[in-house]
């Protein structure tokens, strides 16, 4: 049995536990949760920094068990750089929000089983290379999710904030299960198993009309989980009313779900859709970068301005993946484990104010890094290392974004840069000034510190990984470098012509087969043949 | 000689008997009796084919209807019980909670 | 050697930082000594180094780990040890020391002493690290590290609602300059492929069109983040409000060290300002015009400007600070005219007799117990003699009084302006006449005549843990010009524009020089020798009131900004509540609520109603298939 499934299966596990443990025992229910989360950040970090990039790019730490072999499913688990970085950043993420849900006093176990049951479903989403499991361990962490919003959230429209927020994802997911179970039947391996697919591919590529079919499917589908412009709205208030542990898990790992199905997935097998695709994702990301960058200056209170703020960190992953170059897609793995970290401290340290029932809205908030030096300090390095500060792992991850764009996209690079450098700095500064400095607010008044080792732990974990990766990117990138280089080599061998070429052909072949006559293309398809519904019209 | 046409059509008509039965019966422990029919006449049709076509998967099947059947029976007839000591009645027709 | 001693110059500052912000921070003595240990230590390091380079000076060291290497990316943390970084860290430990262990008698009752010295250390840190800086990306990381620690510094007193504004603005300012610097370190990078100053420079040598049409914006670009930091008009905004962090702060960072980063860099990357100019199709007006003219330009605009804003200023480190400002449009502009040498001579003096002018200040701050209105104070020189003859010192060599260091460096940078363009020389000399004015007016009012109000009258010396640096620094302003510092980086470009062979040239620029001292001096005398308010007030009228409010600079950025990228926001915002989360997602919300009311009425809640219509939905299906 691979390591992996035991990280994976450790928090489960713990799940199954707490259901037969009496719920008055809070002590043995917070005990076994820390613990199997504990084992597994544990496991994860040491499969981390046991692996060795230089044995070379394919899969580590393996295991394949069949299941419905009818079908081509397997229960396959397996690393390279890109998702051991991921898997950390999650077990991390995980231990950190299970230390944060002791404030959960209602039903406390209740909590802790779905939360355990949504860490184990984000770690088995991030290790299958099974595209049936894949999605089947993102909606096992997607569910609970909705629960814990609606049950144990905040604020008074709540009960609305979950709608949206279970009607977005949902869809989102939904669209991209059609895009999947597509590309299962396009590819033609008979199999779900990414590896499997890959290979198909490479020997006989989706064509194009397919690919183009295929690919607006995924990117839309995980776009709306990633919060990708314009369908980002469910962000900022969906955190703003998630349980603090919900959040940190859900912003913090969960979402990355989308990104890394398009790293992963949509690249190497859609090799010329992505490229066909790529410029879009470019337009949209400054949707991401500066239009949420400016809503963001807007807010009034801090929980939207970081809600907001993450969803324009979003814009330099898809700006480093529509780069579809070595550095970018590097860079925007890398942001993508530096967001993780980010997200999970910063909404776990709002979460400490409002789960003492103290207003975020920024006007009656104020001086709180004079009262609570502990939190203030903590806050202070969030919003820096949200600022793009070096020193943190998000400078590494949005400068490798940069620099690896700028030949496909100077233009939206320089937007990007102004997005980062000044709009960030606009925005994390002015929530800073508001909420940190000046005199206290009343409102303020006698909130206790996070004293004691204990009660810093979860926001100190967060803060020595981003740290130590911002410090030494090398622990990061050296790890990721070579799997996205073998990725994005596949797409290259996958794609015999370029793009351009493709089109002409194609379009001198077949007219109808041209990419954007695609949709009308497959309905006329359904209906056998075109003529046939013409005459039945 | 009995044909496998006669068996099929004894299990329609226990079948139809049942499903009027559930259509038209207001109180509930008669509507599960229906039900019940309904499953044995499925049952009843797989045994008579898996007999017809020499093929033992039917019967293998029908083993594990009954045992479903069996532990399906036990939670609904639980379910009655505890639905009558709530609400004093076992009668369909008072039971439209699912109303909007 | 080299390596090692340069290494634990850089992280000696980081590890008492560190150690700080780990477990002392409570404890004020032991913060406090950790780092002013650390400095301490990184000044005898570079002492050491400097006497074991001191044979050869011209050999760059260097020293490198690769930091973050991803296909053509490569980003090494170097150290380079030649004169120009070797004088510059001579600068930021020598005047680093000094200014540490001013603040432990200047701060000695600030309950977060700890905290303020990890923040030094963190400063002094970054500031190092740019210094050492081999190659361009590290050079942005300590860039954007002394911007935070500055922004730290600064809001040192957050819980003071200025002082939080104040930081504010200085980030988002540095910022605005840094996002044309990265910009121009991706553009260099993409084209050259490398970001070591040394590769790169050795590229351009074989191929100086290497840039192409890109030449000059590239240089441009960088020049962006000198704008930033060396705080150069229309950038220059934030440094005035830096005042509000506390006065040693001021000295260090906005006196001596982080402003003069930019021109620090400016004379690193000059291999790339001395191509031969290029502009691309859409910018063909300005053939002609070179990379060095604009930065010259902005040098002299600066440097008026801040002068004649300073005449009008009554708090004492407001005046100090637009003087900071001119003097480093000084430094610019010298090195836009190729000057790069006389720049950096300039640089050194100014951040001696800076520095002593803002510990002065500070030394009077704290005796008149944080009055800082010149005309509140005044009789302060038989109150405090120590302190007013050292700042009489460090203004004597601000206005470039022979035989103080000032005169020797400012006779160079006027040397290097008079050689090459005499409009920026005239203006030049209007601002040094201009320097003289206002720091004797300063002096007049805070130190002669009797005192103006109470907090004054009863000021009395500061400890000698705050005149110890001061005299210190005061030896340095004086003997700073002789210590042959401008020949040394005179040798170090020996391609820049410093030849003493124009003595013809020398003597006109020395009188000129001169000069421009007793046009300044005497009307100051006159105007302000024994004065209680300020006659310029009536006197200049409008102009007072807009050179007294900046030149409305401020509120021309307000204004901008506010119709821009404040609409911008207000707009996005709107669209996102009303369009995206409003109008489309309430639409359907609206299409889905009402399909459901419609279809509840199909909904009787009786279970055999839907077991009815199940079985007839099974029949009509099986009767198509079947059928």
């Amino acid at each position: 049995m691979s390591v992996l499934t035991t990280i994976i299966m450790l928090p489960l596990i713990g799940a199954l536990t707490l259901l037969f443990v009496p719920s008055r025992h809070k002590t043995v229910v917070r005990m076994i949760a820390c613990s199997v989360t504990f084992l597994s950040m544990l496991l994860a970090a040491l499969t981390f920094f046991e692996f060795n990039a230089s044995d070379g790019a394919g899969y580590r730490n393996e295991q394949i068990t069949p299941w419905v072999e009818s079908l081509g499913i397997q229960y396959h688990v397996g690393v390279d750089g890109i998702n051991i970085a991921l898997m950390l950043m999650a077990a991390v993420v995980g231990y950190s929000a299970t230390l944060v849900a002791k404030s959960i006093t209602t039903r406390s176990k209740e909590f802790h089983v779905l939360l355990l049951i949504m860490i184990g479903g984000v770690l088995g989403a991030f290790a299958s290379l099974d595209l049936f499991f894949f999605y089947f361990f993102h909606e096992l962490a997607l569910i609970p999710t909705f629960i814990m919003i609606g049950f144990w959230g905040r604020g008074e429209n709540r009960n609305y904030i979950t709608f949206k927020v279970t009607l977005y994802l949902s869809l989102g997911a939904l669209i991209a299960l059609v895009g999947l179970v597509m590309l299962y039947v396009k590819a033609g391996a008979g199999s779900f198993d990414i590896v499997e697919i890959t290979k198909a591919v490479q020997a006989n590529p989706i064509s194009l009309a397919d690919q183009n079919m295929i690919f607006p499917l995924l990117l839309f589908g995980f776009g709306i989980l990633v919060s990708l412009w314009p369908f980002h709205t469910w962000a900022p208030m969906g955190y703003g009313a998630a349980p603090t542990a919900t959040a940190m898990v859900h912003a913090g790992a969960l979402k990355k779900f989308g990104l890394y199905g398009l790293i992963r997935i949509a690249l190497p097998i859609l090799p010329d859709a992505a490229a066909y695709w790529a410029h879009i994702i470019a337009w949209l990301c400054l949707g991401n970068l500066l239009y949420c960058g400016w809503v963001a200056m807007r807010q009034k209170n801090l929980n939207l301005v970081i809600g907001n703020s993450s969803v324009a960190h979003m814009g330099f992953v898809f700006l480093g993946i529509s780069s579809l170059s070595l550095i970018g897609v590097t860079g925007a793995i890398t942001v993508m484990v530096a967001h993780g970290f980010l997200a999970a401290l910063t909404f776990g340290l709002t979460g400490y104010l409002a789960d003492r029932g103290k207003s975020l809205e920024l006007d009656q908030m104020g001086g709180i890094l004079k009262s609570m030096p502990a939190i203030g300090s903590f806050l202070v390095l969030a919003l820096m290392a949200g600022c793009g500060l070096p020193g943190f792992a998000n400078f590494v991850g949005e400068a490798m974004v940069l620099f690896g764009s700028w030949s496909s996209f100077s233009m939206i690079t320089i937007f990007g840069v102004w997005a980062g450098l000044v709009i960030g700095a606009v925005y994390m500064l002015r929530a800073l000034r508001r909420a940190l400095h000046g005199p206290l607010a009343s409102n303020y008044e006698g909130v206790a510190d996070a004293s004691g080792i204990g009660a810093k732990a979860p926001y100190l974990i967060l803060i020595v990984f981003l740290t130590l990766f911002g410090v030494f990117p090398r622990m990061l990138t050296d790890k990721i470098s070579p799997a996205v280089e073998s990725s994005l080599d596949l797409m290259k061998s996958t794609t015999s012509l370029t793009v351009a070429e493709k089109l002409n052909t194609d379009s001198a072949d077949q007219t109808s087969e041209a990419p954007l006559a695609a949709e009308s293309n497959s309905r006329g398809n359904l209906a056998e043949s075109p003529q046939l519904e013409s005459t039945q019209g | 000689m009995i044909q496998f046409e006669h068996y099929l059509i004894v299990s329609a008509l226990l079948f139809c008997i049942g499903l009027l039965g559930v259509l038209t019966r207001k109180n509930l422990l008669v509507l599960y009796m229906s039900l019940e029919l309904m499953l044995n006449a499925a049952n009843l049709a797989l045994v008579a084919a898996s007999r017809f076509h020499d093929n033992l998967n039917g019967q293998i099947m029908v083993f594990f209807i009954i045992t479903v059947a069996a532990a399906e029976v036990s939670v609904g007839l639980a379910l009655i019980v505890a639905l009558f000591r709530r609400r004093q009645t076992t009668n369909v027709q008072d039971l439209s909670e699912l109303k909007l | 050697m080299n390596a090692f001693l340069s290494w634990s110059i850089l992280l000696a500052p980081i590890t008492a930082a560190v150690l700080i912000g780990l477990f002392t921070k409570q404890n004020s003595k032991l913060s406090s000594k950790l780092s002013i240990g650390a400095i301490g230590f990184s000044f005898l390091m570079t002492l050491l180094l400097a006497a074991v380079n001191s044979g050869t000076p011209e050999i760059p060291v260097t020293s490198s780990v690769t930091w973050l290497e991803v296909g053509g990316l490569k980003v090494e943390l170097g150290m380079i040890i030649d004169p120009l970084s070797m004088m510059m860290l001579l600068v930021v430990t020598g005047v680093g020391t000094a200014i540490h262990i001013f603040s432990l008698g200047y701060m000695k009752d600030d309950p977060s002493l700890g905290r303020y010295f990890g923040f030094l250390s963190l400063f002094t840190f970054s500031m190092l690290g740019i210094v050492l800086a081999s190659n361009f990306f590290q050079m942005f990381i300590f860039w954007e590290l002394v911007g935070v620690s500055s922004y730290l510094l600064i809001g040192f007193w957050f819980e003071r609602k200025p002082a939080a504004a104040a930081c504010q603005k200085a980030f988002i300012v540095n910022r605005l300059g840094d996002f044309g610097f990265l910009i121009g370190i991706i553009l260099i990078w993409s084209i050259t492929g490398s970001l070591d100053f040394g590769e790169i420079s050795g590229a351009f040598t074989e191929n100086p069109a290497l840039l192409g049409a890109s030449t000059a914006i590239a240089g441009l670009l960088i020049f962006c983040g000198v704008l930033g930091k060396s705080a150069q008009f229309p950038l220059h905004v934030w440094l005035p409000d830096a005042m509000e962090g506390p006065t040693p702060v001021s000295a260090l960072i906005h006196a001596a060290t982080m402003v003069a980063a930019g021109v620090y860099l400016l004379c690193r990357t000059l291999f790339l300002f001395e191509l031969p100019t290029s502009w691309p199709e859409d910018f063909a007006w300005l053939n002609g015009v070179s990379s060095l003219h604009i930065v010259a330009l902005i040098g002299a605009i600066t440097s008026i400007m801040a002068a004649l804003i300073a005449t009008r200023q009554d708090d004492i480190k407001r005046i100090l600070a637009y003087s900071t400002l001119s003097q480093l449009g000084y430094m610019v502009m010298a090195v836009g005219l190729g000057g790069a040498a006389a720049g950096m001579f300039h640089l050194t003096t100014h951040a001696f007799f800076k520095a002593l002018l803002f510990l002065g200040a500070g030394s009077v701050i704290y005796a008149a117990h944080h009055e800082q209105d010149i005309w509140k104070l005044g009789g302060l020189r038989k109150k405090m003699p120590v302190t007013f003859w050292t700042f009489l010192i460090g203004t004597l060599a601000l206005c470039g009084a022979p035989p103080f260091s000032g005169f020797y460096s400012k006779e160079e940078v006027l040397l290097a302006a008079y050689q090459s363009n005499v409009v920026l020389f005239v203006l030049a000399a209007i601002t040094a006449v201009l320097t003289t004015f206002y720091m004797f007016r300063l002096v007049f009012v805070a130190f002669g005549g009797s005192a103006k109000s109470e907090s004054a009258d009863h000021a009395h010396e500061s400890p000698s843990v705050m005149t110890t640096p001061l005299v210190f620094l005061a030896v340095l302003s004086v003997v700073g010009g002789w210590l042959g510092i401008g020949g040394y980086f005179g040798h170090f470009f020996d391609h820049g524009a410093v030849h003493h062979g124009h003595h013809e040239n020398q003597t006109v620029v020395m009188f000129i020089g001169i000069g421009a001292i007793i046009f300044g001096f005497f009307p100051a005398f006159f105007m302000y020798h024994g004065a209680e308010s300020d006659p310029l007030k009536k006197g200049l009228g409008g102009i007072g009131e807009f050179l007294k409010n900046r030149m409305l600079i401020d509120e021309a950025y307000q204004w901008f900004i506010s119709r821009t990228h404040e609409a911008l926001a207000r707009l996005a915002d709107w669209i996102d509540r009303w369009i995206l989360a409003g109008f489309l997602v309430k639409g359907i919300q609206f299409t889905g609520e009402f399909t459901g009311r419609a279809l509840r009425l199909a909904q009787t809640g009786n279970t055999q109603t839907y077991a009815l219509l199940f079985g007839l939905g099974l029949a009509v299906a099986l009767f198509v298939i079947l059928l």
